[in-house]
């Protein structure tokens, strides 16, 4: 029964989640986690440990080998493919790689997301100007994509994974790319959609910014995942059991 | 930031043109076109003048009947008359002929006025009995087959040479036209094929921002509506110009055939009808890049999750 309220009310709800490629090992073994909603973690481990097949999975780009993965307490195994683009539409990505459409602008890139969702073309111009210079983006919004740095390529891929204020926000390594001060600048961003509401789980392997901003860790090892809290006061993070 | 849904969708919701991969499509589109409207226009011009030539031996046919040599002038009409009856008889029972009179003596004393003049006694002359053989227009005649058969019953008897002469000439044409039609099946499968490959081609360029739309909740129907409308531009842009090429080829040909005065090519034309056969060819090409786009797309999709 805990466990049905728990998948109910999570953001993202695993059992025994294992995930392979074709006919190769486990990469990722008996995964449990469940994320509230409105929660904040960090997602860590060694490169090669599973963080980005895990956050496939999250926002639904791969299925798991075994086990469960609920999405908005959906499970993903049952769910039909309209259902899942509709799933998909509630999560914001931003890639490590960006992938943004390299002949588009950067107004037709942060676009997308609404255009999909079928928002009025007048209501899209007032939105993602609006966004592209809160990521101080307003001179670029006629720039083609290729033609800008990474450092602007990488805000303009996170203006097109908020810009539909989405219930979860997923992001591979978003700070990568760029120096500390617009590191600390967006994930000051992050933060606030977070408190709006947006459950937001980014990938990192900054142990700075780990540091800096006192959120749950989920870290993966030896193909499991484990959950830890950090600790008020001493800094130093305790392993949480129960999950 | 309030989100509201728009009653209409925006046609063209997202721009995908501006790569090369388009420009490829385009060039294959054009070639395709252009040698598909030229072949298809042999095929009509070949069509249109079987069906001239056709019309020119449909429903009539004459049979000469020469006059029997005997110097008792009588005996000699008595003689070809029986030789005319005889074919008459044998042609009354051939499929297809509907009706056999003989050329009434009035209507040879007109033919024959220009030369002889209007007193001339017929029956004194060894002149060639006519008969005017009234065919079923949709009745298939094997003129050759009949011509030997007439030669059998009667010695004296004959087809019009000129229409034996074309009825091999169509039948030859006729072989031609099979001809041109294999090669039309063959250049629309290929040029099909291309256009099918081409557009494959370019949507496996596009799998890149296929999977960006997937991931971020377009409805796989969607995403293949939007492929399918920008590879129907491109390719509609294409045949256009394929056809704005072939179009000035395809008349500088039919110019230099009719050219070719009083030739049998001549009556090779082309009608109202198969220039605007030619001009449609653009549409088709499209439906097949755009049916191609879509299902491509589509099936891109159902591998992913």
């Amino acid at each position: 029964m805990q466990k049905i309220t728990n998948k109910l009310n999570s953001v993202i709800f695993m059992q025994n989640v294992g995930l392979r490629y074709d006919k190769g090992p486990e990469i990722l073994s008996d995964i449990k986690m469940s994320l509230k909603k409105g929660s904040f973690h960090f997602l860590t481990g060694k490169s090669g440990a599973g963080k980005t097949s895990l956050l496939s999975m999250m926002y639904l780009a791969q299925k798991p080998t075994r086990g469960s993965v609920s999405v908005f307490g959906q499970n993903v195994n049952f769910a039909n493919r309209d259902n899942l683009a509709m799933l998909r539409r509630k999560i914001g990505v931003v890639f490590q790689d960006f992938r943004l459409i390299d002949h588009l602008t950067a107004f037709d890139n942060v676009a997308l997301p609404l255009r999909i969702s079928g928002m009025d073309e007048r209501e899209v111009k007032q939105r993602v100007n609006e966004m592209l210079e809160w990521v101080g983006l307003s001179r670029n919004i006629n720039s083609i994509t290729s033609t800008l740095s990474g450092g602007e390529q990488q805000r303009v891929a996170i203006a097109r994974a908020v810009i539909n204020r989405p219930e979860l926000l997923l992001a591979d390594e978003p700070t990568g790319n760029v120096d500390n001060d617009i590191a600390f600048k967006l994930m000051n961003l992050f933060v606030e959609l977070n408190k709006l509401g947006t459950t937001v789980v980014i990938a990192t392997h900054s142990e700075k910014l780990i540091s800096e901003f006192n959120y749950p860790r989920l870290h993966l090892q030896n193909k499991g995942l484990r959950i830890y809290y950090p600790k008020d006061d001493t800094g130093l993070e305790k392993e949480d059991e129960k999950d | 930031m309030k989100k509201t849904k728009s009653k209409k969708r925006n046609k063209n919701e997202i721009s995908l043109k501006g790569d090369s991969s388009g420009l490829f499509l385009e060039v294959m589109i054009s070639i395709a076109v252009f040698l598909f409207a030229i072949t298809l226009a042999g095929v009509l011009a070949i069509n249109s003048m079987l069906s001239n030539w056709s019309d020119s031996i449909l429903g009539a046919l004459t049979v000469q009947i020469m006059p029997v040599n005997n110097i008792d002038q009588g005996k000699a009409l008595e003689e070809t008359l029986v030789h005319q009856n005889k074919t008459m008889e044998y042609l009354l029972n051939v499929e297809g002929v509907e009706d056999v009179k003989p050329l009434e003596e009035k209507q040879l004393q007109k033919l024959l006025q220009p030369w002889l003049g209007d007193s001339v006694d017929l029956n004194q002359l060894p002149i060639p009995r006519l008969l005017d053989v009234k065919l079923n227009k949709n009745a298939k005649i094997d003129f050759m087959g009949l011509s030997e058969k007439i030669s059998e019953i009667s010695s004296q008897a004959s087809l019009d040479s000129h229409k034996l002469w074309l009825s091999k000439l169509i039948g030859f044409a006729d072989g031609l036209r099979n001809l041109a039609l294999v090669a039309l099946s063959l250049v629309f499968a290929i040029t099909s094929g291309a256009i099918v490959y081409a557009t494959q081609t370019s949507l496996g360029l596009h799998r890149y921002v296929i999977n960006i739309l997937h991931i971020m909740g377009a409805k796989d129907t969607y995403i293949a509506k939007q492929f399918s409308r920008r590879t129907g531009v491109i390719a509609f842009i294409g045949g256009a110009l394929g056809v704005a090429f072939a179009i000035p080829t395809i008349f500088m040909i039919s110019k230099l055939s009719e050219a070719i005065e009083g030739g049998i090519i001549s009556e090779a034309h082309l009608t109202e009808y198969s220039w605007a056969a030619i001009a449609s060819i653009p549409v088709f090409y499209t439906m097949i890049a755009m049916v191609t786009a879509y299902y491509t797309v589509k099936r891109t999709l159902e591998k992913t999750m």
